[in-house]
């Protein structure tokens, strides 16, 4: 073993380093002859092209099963998640925090609704949405009837949130004391809400902290029912222009102002219980008004 | 030994504490070493060593004063080798070159968790998880390395002799028997045959005092001591017995002059921790692969995390890619499996009767290509037989066998009698008692070797010879000695109305044949005339020559009249006739070799394996028996050899035509080790004969400058130095002295050469092995890297997490790697020569990259089918995936939108991104089940080698699936190790790239069977 224990200085390493990159004795290059390096590279140049060829042979044949208007599997789309505007967040939690004698801080609240709601523009759904939709039952469409060879989507249009909708108060409460949120719930294909059509899912806020600081809750639309007619959803392919019923709620906030509060969609089919995910079939958020 | 050599030893291990650089402490120690070796109390006179140790040689010491020396030095007893410190020997095991590189991976992950707890965030748990799962694996696999170490520790320890040693001491005058340990400098002590010498003693009074220093010196002879001084080396003089040596007969009284570790042997045993540790091969070679793997890692997680960083990272996240990557592309079960291997063939090498202490030696065996054998116990029997018998003018043959299966000779000549009575009446030797069931051969006997085998010879053609020596009374013996160099007896015959006696001599042939005048021939007795004396010369030649030791046998009738019954024989006097005898024949003993010996040489010689005999003994004697066993085979001629058929000077012989060489011991001192390595270059078949244990170091030191891997085997304390400087060193376990077994790394329990085979057969098969493991265990490196450089450069969702890397890596990817060793070997592995340590690595360039970049690839490019697969069949096209890793990731978006306008909340592309680490799983396990399968062979066809052969394997895989699903499968999985039940068809996507793998390396296979050292076999043969 004594000649492979050798210890050898670091000019005779590099010495050796270098008689591997060029070996003048056999002109081999890095071990190999120029030659078989050409080889060998057409080797694996041949070897890549091969390899890749039936990845994306095996990618193009999958994405031949797959059918463009639905998934194949829903599995971790069992429920839909539920979720709040303004999405501010302080750290993990929803924080709706604002200030009503700081113009940009509540300015800011309302933008975002603004932003949000933009889609839900007035002439924007009439004129994309302007199926009669027949409210209070599930609007199932078996044929593609509209053009484009679409599905019709029935309008949801701002108006519909009344005093949230930003149009008589583009501030959305949020420069006193009334601020008002929009709970939208995601939306799932082929997903119907609930079995029993005279119950329309619908949203139900609960004051988890600071319940004496909350005076009232409106909802908008009446009641915070999502109509029936909004499902089921037939994906993007199919309803291009479909936009998620919205709920918005408005809160009258007395006292210290601030408040945790909960809403959760209510409907047989939507689960609020998951522990792993705290936005299936509820939204928690804290909102807060400072002067 | 003589005192010169005993210098050059300690001179030379001078030379070898240069070269490490602990110059000063170390010379010192051994300067110290020689100073004590001048011991003088040899050479003045009994009053003076009464004077100098405070004892007499009458009474001895007072038990008071015993007390207090005692107390001074200590018990007598040989201080085990200083063992490293326990926690030592554990932190070792931590620190190796993958073990660093994983703790450095866990301290990263706990920098990583440390800055996301001071930002708040209170998530990414995952970080300290990984750091200490990193940490666990490190000590779990630490743990069973320092575990294999106690155990094989244990098994040493359990040889050490537990019955302690009795010395008979006299103390205040009066004889007492006590533990030899309590013995101080001093004491007056008295053995007898039998005894072990309890340590160093001067003797005072001897009578026919016979010891067997071999275990010092080497020297197979027993030596006389006697009170005299003889020589003015204290290893040479007569007068000095030494410690742990063997009384063999008669009795003796002496005083202690060296106790415990200050005796002779106790320092040459402390000599051998000095002779340092050689790194195993497998060693080197696993080291030479953790420094590429940890270099390639480290290159690989710097390239990304400049990567990263360049394409817009935060710092800390390029640390978390960094340290992911390395976490991905370190084997860590590759420690394991290495263990568990080794381990494995250790246990199969203990149930052969080769105890393995330590577990790198099993592939050290396999490369070996020189084996420096020692003769007497290892290659032969280690006791005198009879092997040939010289009578009525022909040379018969003697079973010489274990078992006495072989032919005996024809027993019906009258000459025979004569000579059988007077080898079973003129031999001092007998039984031990209480034998009755031993077979003969096997039974314990008093008395010297030759005598023995002859006692155990006529017991087996006569009968019982007690029964028989009573039958022929003995009146008068003379025992041998070395002047006259006979041993004679005068009995009474069997036959009780013949009064005559009968004189039965035997002793050194020419001695024997001067006394005699007649011959026995057929019955009759004939005049020895020079025709006979001829005839008798050319049979003592032709058995000397086989080196076998000849003794010659007559007898004599004496005259009634001039001693009738009753005639008072004198031995001093000498008044009887001992001359004008009848010459009855000649017997020869050798100690025979072993009978599995010859076959296991060979072996070795077909598997290139040279075969170096290093014997005390006579160069004769152990050229014939290394004629005999094959180390010098058949038509091989020495240079002397060749001299004397060509009849030409000795000087002329051209030195490269001779195969076989016989250097004796002196031949070897006058040597320079340029000529010794010429010699051992030249000649390829070597013995060296007479040589010193000190000797045995040089050859050794000779082989391995000529870049041979070199097995020692030995027994005696003075081979410990050899032993350990051998690249693997193996003990007898029978005839192996402590000290020895101490130094060695591999123990034959039953002494036998042949063990020694089966021990390199299934080195060189845990080799292959090892090889096919590790190129197993590489493979799934690449898959498991690729989805962190696809995560960081094309930012898809990420396909497959830390955890379940670790999962593939440690749970079940183990079983199938350690399933590899137990594959059969492919070819005949004993007509391989062994393998060239510098060139054919374990890990050499052709399996990394085949394995990386070939296997690895196909593996990659399956878990991305299958990984795609499942984000597409969910809602997630390939084409989208791409670039959406910061929304993906991002936890504050509840409503991201897949391919079909569906919503996402961040837990349900948690749980999405943890089903495609599940399927990424599934691929690169169905992958490695493929991957199992064509590493079962490296040249040969799968089919060839057989599908079901290796039932470990079979069982592997079916564990591997049922492990995979119960991860997948079991309820709280997603939550606790991110593993998701997946739909069953994403078992099936990545099949198709299993079988393209079994079809492409079976194809590879065909290109290296049909075109071997064409372009193909090169670069793709590993």
């Amino acid at each position: 073993m004594a000649t492979l224990k050798e210890k050898r200085t670091c000019g005779q390493r590099c010495e050796d380093f270098g008689h591997f990159v060029w070996n003048s004795d056999n002109g081999t290059f890095m071990g190999r002859t120029p030659e078989k390096w050409v080889y060998i590279s057409l080797y694996y140049v041949a070897f890549y092209v091969v390899m890749t060829a039936l990845f994306s042979l095996a990618i193009w044949v999958l994405m031949h099963t797959l059918s463009p208007y639905t998934p194949d599997y829903q599995d971790r789309l069992q429920s839909p998640g539920v979720m709040v505007w303004p999405d501010t967040y302080g750290g993990e939690v929803i924080e709706i925090t604002y200030n009503t004698s700081d113009k940009a801080s509540w300015m800011k609240m309302s933008n975002i609704l603004h932003a949000f709601l933009k889609p839900y523009n007035e002439t924007k759904q009439f004129e994309c949405n302007f199926y009669n939709c027949t409210k209070g039952k599930y609007f199932i469409q078996k044929t593609f009837s509209a053009p484009h060879h679409t599905k019709w989507s029935c309008p949801f249009t701002q108006s519909m949130l009344g005093e949230c909708s930003g149009l008589e108060d583009p501030s959305f409460g949020y420069n006193g004391t009334r601020p008002c949120v929009v709970i939208k719930m995601n939306r799932i294909i082929h997903f119907l809400p609930s079995d029993h059509v005279d119950l329309p899912p619908y949203v139900n806020c609960t004051i988890l902290d600071g319940q004496e600081n909350v005076a009232r809750m409106d909802y908008f639309p009446n009641s915070g029912v999502m109509d029936l007619s909004y499902f089921p959803y037939y994906g993007k392919l199919a309803q291009p222009s479909y936009v998620n019923p919205l709920v918005a709620i408005r809160f009258s906030l007395v006292r210290e102002k601030q408040a945790k509060i909960q809403c959760r969609v209510v409907s047989d089919k939507i689960s609020y219980e998951n522990y792993y995910d705290p936005y299936e079939g509820k939204v928690i958020f804290n909102l807060k008004a400072l002067k | 030994m003589s005192k010169k050599e005993a210098y050059d030893m300690f001179e030379m291990d001078g030379e070898m504490s240069k070269k490490k650089k602990k110059k000063m402490k170390k010379k010192e120690k051994l300067e110290g070493m020689k100073k004590e070796m001048d011991i003088d109390d040899h050479e003045i006179t009994i009053e003076e060593l009464e004077m100098r140790y405070n004892t007499s040689v009458t009474k001895g010491l007072t038990t008071n004063f015993a007390n207090q020396i005692l107390e001074r030095d200590g018990p007598n007893e040989l201080k085990p080798p200083k063992g490293t410190p326990e926690y030592v020997k554990f932190a070792r095991q931590l620190a190796g070159g993958l073990q660093c590189l994983m703790w450095v991976a866990a301290v990263i992950c706990f920098i990583a968790f440390g800055i996301e707890l001071g930002r708040g965030n209170l998530t990414s748990f995952d970080d300290l998880y990984l750091a200490i799962t990193l940490i666990a694996v490190v000590v779990v696999t630490g743990c069973f390395g320092y575990y294999q170490e106690f155990k094989s520790t244990n098994i040493i320890a359990s040889f050490k002799n537990l019955v302690p040693q009795q010395a008979m001491v006299i103390r205040d005058g009066q004889k007492n028997q006590i533990n030899a340990n309590q013995l101080v400098v001093g004491d007056l002590v008295e053995m007898k045959g039998g005894d072990r010498v309890p340590a160093d003693i001067r003797i005072i009074t001897a009578q026919g005092c016979k010891v067997d220093n071999s275990s010092l010196t080497g020297e197979s002879e027993p030596q006389t001591r006697s009170p005299e001084c003889t020589h003015e080396s204290p290893l040479e003089t007569r007068n000095i017995a030494f410690f742990s040596t063997m009384c063999l007969e008669g009795v003796a009284t002496g005083v202690i002059i060296n106790t415990g570790d200050h005796t002779i042997i106790g320092r040459i045993a402390s000599l051998a921790s000095g002779v340092g540790n050689e790194k195993t091969p497998i060693a080197i070679e696993i080291e030479h692969f953790v420094d590429i793997i940890a270099g390639l890692a480290i290159f690989f997680g710097f390239t990304f995390f400049v990567v990263a960083m360049f394409i817009g990272y935060a710092f800390l996240e390029a640390m978390i890619f960094f340290m992911a990557i390395v976490v991905a592309y370190v084997p860590e079960g590759l420690l394991a499996t290495v263990t568990v291997c080794l381990s494995l063939t250790a246990k199969r090498l203990a149930r052969k009767n080769c105890v393995v202490k330590n577990l790198e030696a099993v592939e050290t065996l396999g490369s070996t290509s020189v084996i420096c054998s020692d003769k007497t116990g290892t290659l032969t029997q280690n006791r005198m037989t009879v092997a040939h018998l010289w009578f009525d003018n022909q040379i018969h043959a003697a079973d010489t066998t274990e078992d006495q299966s072989g032919q005996s000779f024809d027993q019906s000549s009258e000459t025979w009698r004569s000579l059988g009575r007077v080898a079973a009446l003129c031999n001092r030797a007998i039984f031990r008692p209480d034998q009755e069931g031993v077979p003969i051969p096997k039974r314990l006997v008093v008395g010297d070797a030759s005598e023995t085998a002859l006692l155990k010879f006529t017991e087996l053609t006569i009968g019982n010879i007690v029964d028989y020596r009573n039958r022929f009374r003995k009146v008068v013996e003379v025992p041998f000695n070395s002047t006259n160099k006979f041993q004679l007896s005068v009995h009474e015959l069997e036959d009780p109305l013949d009064l005559r006696y009968l004189l039965v001599m035997k002793g050194a042939p020419e001695r024997i044949l001067e006394r005699c005048s007649t011959i026995l021939i057929k019955g009759q007795e004939l005049p020895l005339d020079e025709q006979w004396k001829e005839a008798f010369q050319t049979a003592y030649m032709d058995l000397g020559g086989l080196g076998e030791r000849v003794l010659g046998f007559c007898h004599l009738y004496l005259n009634e009249k001039e001693f009738p019954r009753g005639y008072q024989f004198d031995t001093d006097e000498m008044n009887f006739t001992t001359s004008g005898l009848c010459f009855a024949g000649l017997i020869s003993m050798i100690d025979p070799p072993r009978a599995t010996v010859p076959d296991a040489v060979m072996k070795c010689r077909t598997a290139g394996i040279r075969v170096i005999m290093v014997t005390g003994d006579h160069p004769i004697t152990a050229r014939a028996i290394a004629a005999n066993v094959g180390i010098i085979s058949e038509g091989s001629e020495t240079v002397e050899d060749i001299a004397q058929r060509k009849r030409i000077p000795v000087e002329q012989v051209n030195k490269s035509d001779a195969r076989a060489c016989v250097i004796s011991g002196g031949q070897l001192k006058e040597m320079s080790s340029e000529e010794l390595d010429d010699a051992l270059r030249n000649h390829p078949e070597m013995v060296f004969a007479r040589t010193s244990p000190q000797q045995k170091l040089i050859i050794v030191e000779s082989c391995q400058r000529l870049g041979s891997i070199v097995a020692v085997t030995g027994d005696g304390v003075n081979d410990s130095p050899a032993l350990k400087k051998a690249d693997i060193g193996i003990a007898m376990g029978i005839a192996g002295s402590d000290a020895a077994k101490n130094a060695a790394d591999m123990i034959l329990l039953d002494d036998n050469f042949a063990s020694i085979v089966t021990g390199v057969e299934q080195g060189r098969l845990i080799f292959d092995n090892l090889k096919k493991s590790i190129a197993y265990t590489l493979t799934k490196n690449i898959p498991e890297l690729t989805p962190y450089l696809i995560y960081i450069t094309v930012s898809v969702p990420l396909p497959l997490g830390c955890i379940t890397i670790l999962f593939i890596e440690l749970a079940t990817d183990i079983f199938p790697s350690v399933s590899l060793a137990y594959e059969k070997a492919e070819s005949d592995i004993m007509h391989l020569k062994p393998r060239n340590p510098r060139r054919d690595r374990l890990v050499n360039e052709a399996l990394a990259v085949y394995s990386y970049f070939q296997i690895g690839a196909i593996q990659s490019f399956a878990g991305f089918t299958d990984y795609f697969t499942a984000m597409a069949q969910e809602g997630w096209f390939p084409l989208l995936c791409v670039g959406l890793r910061s929304q993906w990731e991002n936890v504050h978006l509840q409503d991201l939108q897949d391919s079909y306008g569906q919503e996402w909340t961040f837990s349900q592309r948690l749980y999405q991104e943890y089903t495609c680490y599940t399927v990424f799983f599934v691929s690169i396990e169905i992958c490695q089940i493929a991957d199992v399968l064509i590493r079962k062979t490296r040249r040969l066809s799968v089919f060839q080698q057989g599908f079901f052969r290796n039932r470990v394997l079979v069982s592997a895989i079916v564990f591997q699936l049922c492990l995979g699903n119960l991860l997948c499968y079991c309820p709280g999985m997603p939550n606790i190790f991110n593993f998701m039940p997946i739909r069953v068809q994403w078992w099936f996507v990545p099949l198709p790239y299993g079988i393209l793998i079994f079809v492409y390396d079976e194809i590879r296979k065909l290109g290296v069977r049909r075109h071997p050292g064409s372009w193909w076999d090169q670069e793709l043969y590993y």
